[in-house]
Parts: C-alpha cells; sequence; structure tokens
C-alpha cells in the first residue's frame, strides 16, 4: 500500500528581548552556570511573577506576521509538571486563551500551513547529566518563548522543510527572535502520523523531539515515516508516544518513563491578571512592523520586474532586502542594483549564514551613487562592476576610482580609432564574424572596451565594428 | 499593654530608649517562650542592632517614624533575609531566604525591630497551629488552650506581651480566627492591599498579609504602613492608598450594620450571644441594624477548600530537595528523591491539601470541582456585593465556638474545616475584615466579632472596630511577658 | 467514590509516596473530604462568570535588565551542589 505522510509542527522561539518573562534577569545566551538568576526565576518560596510587557508586544507581532487574529482577551496559566529543570513545577503558560489563533504559513506553492494558535510561555532550566549525577542551571529558566502551533496540514519532507524555513524568516524579519535551532533558540518538535494515500482520517500519531536542525527534522521525519509504514505494512500498530531523535544513529526512540505520568492540571495563575488589548494598541504593533518577505517579494517581481528567484534571493534574509531598498531608492532601475547585489555581492558572501550577516565594507548609499551614474549615462557598465569590486575591497566610494576623463564618454573619432585597431588585431575573429558566426564579434567587442578603459558604449561600438567590418 | 502611639512617645521624649524595650521583651521572650511556644526562630542581634540605629536616631535629634524602634514580630511564611523562614515545616528546615518580603523591606526601613518569626500550622494549613513542625503555640489566656490558628504564633506574642504587634496572613481566617481566640485585634485587609511579594504561598488567590495588635488603633497605624502598591506584586492595587489611622474616632451614628442570617446558624449559645449584644451596642452608637439572607455563604466553605487546595497542589510543587530546604538523605533516582523528600518533608495534612488539590484539578475532575467552585466563587462574590448596596458594614462571629483545648482539635478533617465557616466568605470575596474582642465565653477564653467591609474600605471597618473598642472595655492583658 | 487507584494516580502526580498500609486509610479521608467537596454540585444557586480576585489586567513590567544575584547568592540554600551548578547525586 501507498502511504501519505501527515504532519503538523509545535515550535518553540526564544524571543529577543533584553529580561526574562517574569523577571528582570538578562536573557543573554550563555554565561556562567546560574549567574542569570534571581528569586524569581528560580522560584524562591513567595516571589511572584511579573509579566514583561515586550513578551506581549513579539508574540502579537508574530501573530500578525503568520495572520493570527489577536485574543483581546487573554490570561496566563499553570501547566503543572514536577521535574529538576522547572524550578517551581509548573510552567506558566497559556491553555485556553493564548494571545493569537487561527493563522497561516504561505508555502512557495501557495499552499497554507494553517496555525491552530501562538502563546507565550516560559523556558525551563537546562540538566547536564554526568555519570548518573544531575547538575541545574537555571540561566534559561524564565526565558520567554512562543510556542507555535500547526495544523497537521504538512503532506512531505520539502514542505516541513520550508514551512521551519519560512517560519525562521519570519520572525528573523520581524526581528522578535534569532531563531538559531543550534543554540536553542528554535526548537521544533513534529507529530507525524501515515494514512493510505486517499484517506481522510487521521492515523495514530508520535511526537519527535530534540532535533536541532532542519536537515535533522528532515532525517528524523524520514525515519519515522518508514518505521510507521513498516509497522503498519507488518500488521503492527502505531504505539502514541514520544520520541527522541538520536543525531548520531539517525533513529528515534521512546523518551518517557512511567514516573511521568502526565496530567498537566492546567488553571489559571492566580499571581496574574488578565491581558487585555485594544484595537488601537493592535494596529499600532501591525503599523511597526516591517514589510514581509513574501509581499516584499511579490512587489519586486512586479514594481521592478526582478525574476521571481532574484526577489526571493533578495528578500530572504531582512538585512539583505533594506540594503537593496536603501540602495534603490529613488532609482530608475532597481534592477540594476539586484543584478550587481546578486552578481558581484553575493559572490563574496560563501556561507547562508555570511549572507544573512551581510557584512559589506559598501554602503547601500554607495552602490546607490555608482548605478546613479549608470543611469545617468555618466559610466558604463563595465566600468561599474571593475569599479564595485574596488568598492567592495576598499570600503571607498565610486568617486574614489573615476575620474573626470573616465566619465567623458568616447567621442566618435576616438570610437573609431578603437575599432580599426581592434579589427587589425584580431583577422581571426573579423574572419569568423564574416563566415557567420555573430559570437565572434564579442571578442573585439571586448578589446574596444579595454582600449577606452570601459568608457565606451557597447551598443555603439557593435554598430561601429559592424559598419567598419561591413 | 501599651500602643504603639504611647510607646513612640516614651523613645522620642527619650523615658526609655528602643534598646532597653527591646531588650525587655527579649528577656520575656526568653522566660515565657518555653510556654507559650509563640516564637519559632529568634533574631535578637539584629533586632538590637535595629533599636540601636532607632537610638542613634533619637540621639542626633532626628525625627523617628512611628513605628521605629518598636519590637514586632512576623509570621514564619515571611520572607526575612538571612533569618530562617520555614512555614514551621520540616521541608523549609534551615532555609535562610536571599531576600526579603516587601512588607519586611517597608517596616525595616522604617525602624522596625524585628524579634523572630512567630509559630504558624504549616504552611498556614489548620486552625490551631497544632500542625506546627515546632509543635503548638499555646493560648496567652490559658495556656492549655490552643491559640488558634493558622497565625495562632503572632495572636500569642501579641496577646502574651512577647511582642506590640505581628503580622499574620489570612488565607481563610489564619488572621482573624487566632486574634479571636486570643483576645486581640486582628485586621484581614482586602485582596491586593497589601504586597504579597515574599510571602510565602499557600493559596495565592487568597492569602493576605495583616496586622496583629492589641488595639484597633495599632491596626490602623500598621496597616497604613504595610499596605500600597508594589510592582513586584501583579494582584495589588496600583490606585489604592491606605489612610485609615487619621479617619478613626469617625461618628458612626446612621450608618448601617448588615448581618446575614446564615452568619448566626450554628453557633455555640454564648458567641451567639455575644454577638448580639454587639450589635446592640452599635445600637446604642447610632447605627442601624439590617438583617438578610445570603444563600451563596452556604457553599463557602467547600468552594474555599477545593480552590485553596488546588492552588496549594501547584504551590507546593516546588519543595523538591533541589534548590533550599530538607532533602531526602537516601534515594535512588531523581524522582525517588523529589517522592522521598516532600513524603519526609511535609506533614499530614499539608499532604491530604496536595492531594486533594491534586485531585480537583486533575482530568476528569477539573469541570466538576475546580471550574464550578470559582462559578461558585463569583456567586458569592456577587452575594456580597449586593449586601454592600444595604450596608455599611457587616457583623458577623469569627468563629462558631471559642478556643479549644490543645489536642482536642477534632481528628475529623471535615468537622476541623467546619470551625472556619465564618471566615472564609471574606476570603473569597477578597473582602476586608477585622476581628476584635466582644465577650467573653464561661470557660474565660475570649469571643471576638468581625467588621466586613466593602473592598479597600478598611478605614471604614477600623472607624467601627475603635468605636466599639471605646464604647467597650474588653481588651484584656495576660499575665505573660514584658510588663510596661 | 474514589479508589485506591485513583489515590496512587495523584499521589504520583503529586511526588509523594503513599505506604501500601495506609491507602484503606487515606482512601476513606479522601473519599470523605470530597464528599464535603461535592456538596457544590447539589448547590441551588447560580454560578457567576469569575475572571480573578485582584479585578486588575495589563499589569507589566518594563523590558529593562536588572543585574542578577551572585552564583553564590542563588546556590545560598541548595541542599547539594557542585560547579555552580544545583545538584542531585544518582543515589544517596
Amino acid at each position: 500500500m501507498k502511504y501519505e505522510l501527515v504532519a503538523g509542527f509545535e515550535t518553540h522561539i526564544e524571543l529577543a528581548t533584553k529580561t526574562k518573562i517574569f523577571c528582570s534577569c538578562t536573557t543573554e545566551f550563555g554565561g556562567d552556570p546560574n549567574t542569570h538568576c534571581c528569586p524569581v526565576c528560580i522560584g524562591l518560596p513567595g516571589t511572584l511573577p511579573k509579566l514583561n510587557r515586550k513578551v506581549v508586544d513579539y508574540a502579537i507581532m508574530a501573530g500578525l506576521a503568520t495572520n493570527c487574529e489577536i485574543a483581546r482577551v487573554s490570561k496566563m496559566d499553570r501547566k503543572n509538571y514536577c521535574y529538576p529543570d522547572l524550578p517551581k513545577a509548573y510552567q506558566i503558560s497559556q491553555f485556553d486563551k493564548p494571545l493569537c489563533e487561527h493563522g497561516y504559513v504561505e508555502l512557495s506553492t501557495g499552499k497554507k500551513i494553517r496555525l491552530a494558535r501562538i502563546h507565550i510561555e516560559e523556558d525551563a532550566g537546562k540538566l547536564i547529566h554526568k555519570k548518573g549525577d544531575t547538575y541545574v542551571d537555571y540561566n534559561r529558566g524564565g526565558v520567554p518563548l512562543i510556542e507555535i502551533v500547526s495544523e497537521p496540514d504538512i503532506r512531505s519532507i520539502d514542505e516541513a522543510k520550508e514551512y521551519v524555513e519560512k517560519l525562521q524568516q519570519v520572525m528573523r524579519y520581524i526581528g522578535i527572535s534569532d531563531c538559531k535551532m543550534q543554540e536553542g533558540s528554535m526548537r521544533c518538535d513534529v507529530n507525524i502520523s501515515v494514512r493510505p494515500v486517499g484517506s481522510d482520517t487521521f492515523g495514530t500519531r508520535t511526537e519527535i523531539k530534540n532535533m536541532n536542525s532542519i536537515t535533522n527534522i528532515a532525517k528524523a521525519m524520514e525515519y519515522e515515516f518508514e518505521r510507521q509504514c513498516d509497522l503498519l505494512e507488518s500488521g503492527g500498530k502505531v504505539i502514541q508516544e514520544t520520541l527522541r531523535y538520536d543525531d548520531a544513529t539517525g533513529e528515534t526512540s521512546s523518551m518517557r518513563g512511567k514516573e511521568d505520568a502526565h496530567d498537566y492540571r492546567y488553571f489559571r495563575d492566580p499571581d496574574l491578571v488578565t491581558i487585555l488589548l485594544t484595537d488601537e494598541e493592535i494596529e499600532a504593533v501591525k503599523n511597526s512592523l516591517p514589510e514581509l518577505p513574501t509581499e516584499k517579494a511579490k512587489r519586486y517581481v512586479e514594481e521592478f520586474a526582478i525574476t521571481d528567484k532574484d526577489a526571493q534571493n533578495l528578500t530572504k534574509y531582512r538585512r539583505i532586502s533594506e540594503y537593496f531598498d536603501k540602495a534603490s531608492e529613488g532609482l530608475k532601475n532597481p534592477k540594476t542594483v539586484a543584478n550587481f547585489m546578486i552578481g558581484q555581492i553575493f559572490s563574496r558572501l560563501a556561507t547562508e549564514a555570511d549572507k544573512e550577516i551581510f557584512d559589506i565594507k559598501t554602503t547601500p548609499e554607495q552602490l546607490r551613487e555608482l548605478v546613479k551614474l549608470i543611469e545617468d549615462g555618466k559610466i558604463k557598465n563595465n566600468l561599474a562592476k571593475t569599479t564595485l569590486d574596488k568598492m567592495l575591497e576598499s570600503g571607498k566610494g565610486a568617486m574614489d576610482f573615476i575620474s573626470e576623463d573616465d566619465m567623458g564618454g568616447v567621442d566618435e573619432g576616438a570610437l573609431t580609432e578603437f575599432c580599426k585597431a581592434a579589427i587589425e588585431a584580431n583577422p581571426n575573429a573579423v574572419a569568423d564574424y564574416k563566415g557567420g558566426k555573430e559570437k565572434a564579434l564579442m571578442a573585439l567587442l571586448g578589446n574596444v572596451m579595454k582600449q577606452s578603459r570601459g568608457k565606451a558604449d557597447a551598443a555603439q561600438v557593435t554598430a561601429k565594428l559592424k559598419e567598419l567590418i561591413g | 499593654m501599651a500602643k504603639i502611639s504611647q510607646l513612640h512617645k516614651l523613645l522620642t521624649e527619650k523615658e526609655i530608649s528602643s534598646r532597653e524595650l527591646t531588650e525587655k521583651y527579649i528577656e520575656a521572650i526568653e522566660r515565657d517562650n518555653k510556654e507559650l511556644g509563640a516564637y519559632v526562630h529568634l533574631s535578637f542581634d539584629e533586632a538590637l542592632s535595629a533599636a540601636d540605629a532607632v537610638d542613634a536616631k533619637i540621639a542626633s535629634g532626628e525625627e523617628i517614624h512611628p513605628l521605629a524602634g518598636i519590637p514586632m514580630t512576623l509570621k514564619d511564611n515571611m520572607s526575612t533575609k538571612g533569618i530562617e523562614t520555614t512555614c514551621c515545616s520540616k521541608i523549609l528546615s534551615g532555609y535562610k531566604p536571599i531576600y526579603d518580603a516587601t512588607v519586611w523591606t517597608s517596616l525595616k526601613e522604617k525602624g522596625a525591630v524585628l524579634l523572630g518569626k512567630t509559630n504558624m500550622d504549616e504552611f498556614a494549613m489548620g486552625s490551631s497551629c497544632e500542625t506546627s513542625c515546632y509543635g503548638a503555640a499555646k493560648n496567652p489566656r490559658n495556656t492549655k488552650f490552643v491559640a488558634g490558628g493558622s497565625s495562632g504564633g503572632g495572636a500569642s506574642a501579641v496577646g502574651g506581651n512577647l511582642a506590640v504587634y505581628a503580622l499574620g496572613s489570612d488565607t481563610g481566617g489564619s488572621i482573624r480566627q487566632p486574634a479571636s481566640f486570643c483576645g486581640i485585634v486582628g485586621l484581614k485587609p482586602t485582596y491586593g492591599a497589601v504586597s504579597r511579594f515574599g510571602l510565602v504561598a499557600y493559596a495565592s488567590s487568597l492569602d493576605q498579609i495583616g496586622p496583629m495588635t492589641t488595639s484597633v488603633e495599632d491596626a490602623a497605624l500598621v496597616f497604613d504602613n504595610i499596605a500600597g502598591f508594589d510592582k513586584m506584586d501583579s494582584t495589588s492595587n496600583p490606585d489604592f492608598k491606605a489612610d485609615t489611622f487619621k479617619n478613626l474616632n469617625n461618628d458612626i451614628s446612621g450608618k448601617t450594620i448588615g448581618v446575614a442570617k446564615e452568619y448566626l446558624e450554628g453557633l455555640r449559645p454564648e458567641v451567639l450571644k455575644a454577638t448580639e449584644e454587639a450589635l446592640r451596642t452599635f445600637e446604642s452608637l447610632g447605627a442601624k441594624i439590617v438583617y438578610f439572607d445570603m444563600p451563596a455563604l452556604k457553599f463557602a466553605l467547600p468552594v474555599y477548600y477545593i480552590l485553596a487546595c488546588a492552588e496549594a497542589s501547584s504551590n507546593l510543587g516546588r519543595y523538591d530537595g533541589i534548590r533550599y530546604g530538607y532533602k531526602a538523605e537516601v534515594y535512588e533516582s531523581v524522582h525517588d528523591m523529589v517522592c522521598k523528600t516532600r513524603s519526609e518533608g511535609f506533614g499530614d495534612e499539608v499532604k491530604r491539601r496536595i492531594l486533594l488539590g491534586t485531585y480537583v484539578l486533575s482530568a476528569g475532575y477539573y469541570d466538576a470541582y475546580y471550574k464550578k467552585a470559582q462559578n461558585l466563587r463569583g456567586a458569592i462574590v456577587a452575594a456580597f456585593n449586593k449586601a454592600f448596596e444595604c450596608c455599611d458594614v457587616m457583623l458577623a462571629p469569627v468563629a462558631p465556638h471559642t478556643a479549644f483545648e490543645l489536642g482536642k482539635a477534632i481528628s475529623d478533617p471535615i468537622e476541623t474545616y467546619q470551625s472556619d465557616i465564618c471566615t472564609v466568605p471574606v476570603n473569597i470575596a477578597g473582602l476586608p475584615a477585622i476581628s476584635l474582642p466582644c465577650g467573653v465565653a464561661e470557660d474565660g477564653m475570649p469571643i471576638g466579632m468581625q467588621l466586613i467591609g466593602n473592598k479597600f474600605t478598611e478605614s471604614t471597618i477600623l472607624n467601627f472596630a475603635y468605636k466599639f473598642e471605646q464604647a467597650t472595655n474588653l481588651m484584656k492583658s495576660a499575665d505573660w511577658g514584658v510588663k510596661l | 467514590m474514589i479508589t485506591k487507584e485513583d489515590i496512587e494516580n495523584i499521589a504520583l502526580l503529586s511526588k509523594l509516596f503513599v505506604p501500601e498500609e495506609e491507602l484503606d486509610a487515606l482512601r476513606e479521608d479522601m473519599q470523605g473530604i470530597i464528599d464535603f467537596a461535592d456538596t457544590i454540585n447539589n448547590a441551588d444557586i447560580e454560578g457567576v462568570e469569575f475572571d480573578n480576585i485582584a479585578g486588575l489586567s495589563n499589569q507589566f513590567r518594563e523590558d529593562v535588565v536588572v543585574e542578577s544575584l551572585s552564583v553564590e547568592e542563588i546556590l545560598k540554600n541548595a541542599p547539594d551542589q557542585a560547579q555552580d551548578h544545583f545538584l542531585v547525586r544518582k543515589r544517596a
């Protein structure tokens, strides 16, 4: 039988606030153990939580960026379970009144992965197991999280990967999280089930935790999909359970012992009061959001006639798109800027991480100045290209490399001289051209450009060459 | 039984120094506490240095705060930096907090002299102070009798002249009932009037800190100095400003006292009689009495126990032997360690309430118990709102009976819970109530009554109480402690 | 009716051990308390939606860092510790 994958995600994202969700300790990553702690975040008897306003704002931003409805009335609840990394033996979270509900993330195919909800909650501390001993560090305890819960709308590993990438991209764009899976600031749990193709009922699902990269998510899902298919094929049954993905073996294994009988006994946290949001407040957050990547890419294609692929590349990271927006300001043809960025600038950025950081010496204003020179007909493309290289090396402006003389262009007489010289120097190319090889003209063109130090206009040169060769 | 204002005068007029005053109390505690069991942790060194600081101020001619240099005590569930805070539970044995409760910070800043921490039922769960892991506090009127609970230590200390005043906490009557058993004044403020930051939680939506004193005037003075907004407590009211002391002794003639008939059911005859006499006294002061029914009160007790235990089961989850307090010595795994620590560290009553709380919140029972109780809580709140449309304050007994003998607390938990019937409605509705003496039973034990106000009307109930106190003469000094 | 299994389950959730020999007595105790709690289900009065007892909303804190305590302070009351961590040894 042929089986279909059905998956949904629960994604935890650490918010980039300065302080924890319920106390004023720093959220900075790392730090010596138990140095980012206070009586509140280690749950000393008598301490009380006080909600960080920024956490609410960031969650609203996340909700608006993923097309959610924002709750006008919300509250905090306690999720009770006892574990050494949870200092109060309950996690303050949201149960039946999350801040955001009913959103979606749109994939490149146009398919919408629906989001059931986004809620705010506190992170737990970190446990280190050494030789059976348990060491506890509460630095991460109380760091604010949003949990984004999708509907089981994902049907393939590719969709899963794109969903996670899209979330990552959007959250980074709006600046509420760095979403670093390796550092744990983005963590995904996947619910997976399988069903015969064509069926519209859901199979029994398992939940996989502990995947620290998109690659691992894909691998774990592949493994689990195969495992469940094999199980059903051989007449077995999938047991609903939580699984851990082991990076080393590439396999999933059951996580919980029987001592963790789970019944979270949610109830409203009596230490915290109601969260009320007005339409005006939500509107204000909406207005503070930057243009989101999907909209932005659409706009680039429509307004600037940039190809879809280039638009995707320019919007993948916020810094790149901001750079592009700034560099194109007031220009007639932003596409020229796009070409320089995707061509010359990207070629200097070896990895995705480099692209994300987008740390280059040339400012968008400098790039704009250079492109403006082309648009005004003062310099030609070739000169601009070589100049940009020099600019990127040095951080200097275009005018540091271009003289008045360069901008003068080439007069008719000089152009004719250059062309004659080129024809004389390349008899083979001339012969080829005459024999019908249109392309042979390029060699001659290159020669002329070299002589004119890039100042000549390619179209003019081509016309002149053709005229001279006859 | 000198009032705080009188002691303040003695201090500022240099009739006595704060050190001398403090030493008198220390001496009395060393002598009498063995019998009374009021204190469980002593902080004499800290007390003397605080007293010296106040004396230095007086010597330099600086003005001192009305509470400066006055020896007092805190219930053992208020966090005091460097001073043991155990909630009278083995599970917190040895715990010395690294931060101060907000109430203690504000009193300390004003020059208060902390003699030590007072006895209580373990985690404030009880009505006789007998569930304390240190043994019960005793009633200064007769040490064969319980001091009441849970703030029994504070009532015993104040009633036994081992402190000028105490701070207690009241979740279901824990300030008012021991105050009435020991014949002193106890004020349970409006929920949100006094910061809970640093009060070790029993039931967060019911807990409130308040003063226990030997006069209404003192209760007003202390209340004014601990009440107010605290940014550390989200449930603390940002708009409330306590100004009760100045407003005592206003005329109450023409004002209305409401009596809900449900409060008068099932009382010992002498308690009923004293309550009725109190009403006559108020009539003689010009107040009108109105009687009405509040059927919702019939469910106050089970609602209270469901909500309090549910919150407690969650609040007490954190005692796991990892960060502070007691830890089991022998165990096989982390899980085993946590279970053993809790099983060995908590007393029976605490365990019972944790189990009940876990039960009412657990899957399949939440709607029938917790949610239903919340809705009835809403009904009780509404009933009080309606009651206060037709009266200025309500009058009720504090308990159906007076202090009972030690060890006589009925072993059946339900019957024990019944004795909280008069006090819990106020906590459920988040209202202020003051308990003060209104008579004496045949066995010589004090009878108390409570005046209940609408939210944030502490000023009104204190004024009524003050008028009553002036009209009667029921505050009696016990034969213990400091004689001034 | 509350069963012994119920008691065992809520004890596990509460992280409490109940010795086998105390189970019966505890079950009876709990049954009594639950019967008492059950009286609310016979309430002849209308329930009213309840929000929060403080009657407050939107009590927030600004996102401004306050210096944390030292690790020594944080670990001051720890029953066991090592290498600046709270510690639970494998067995004791």
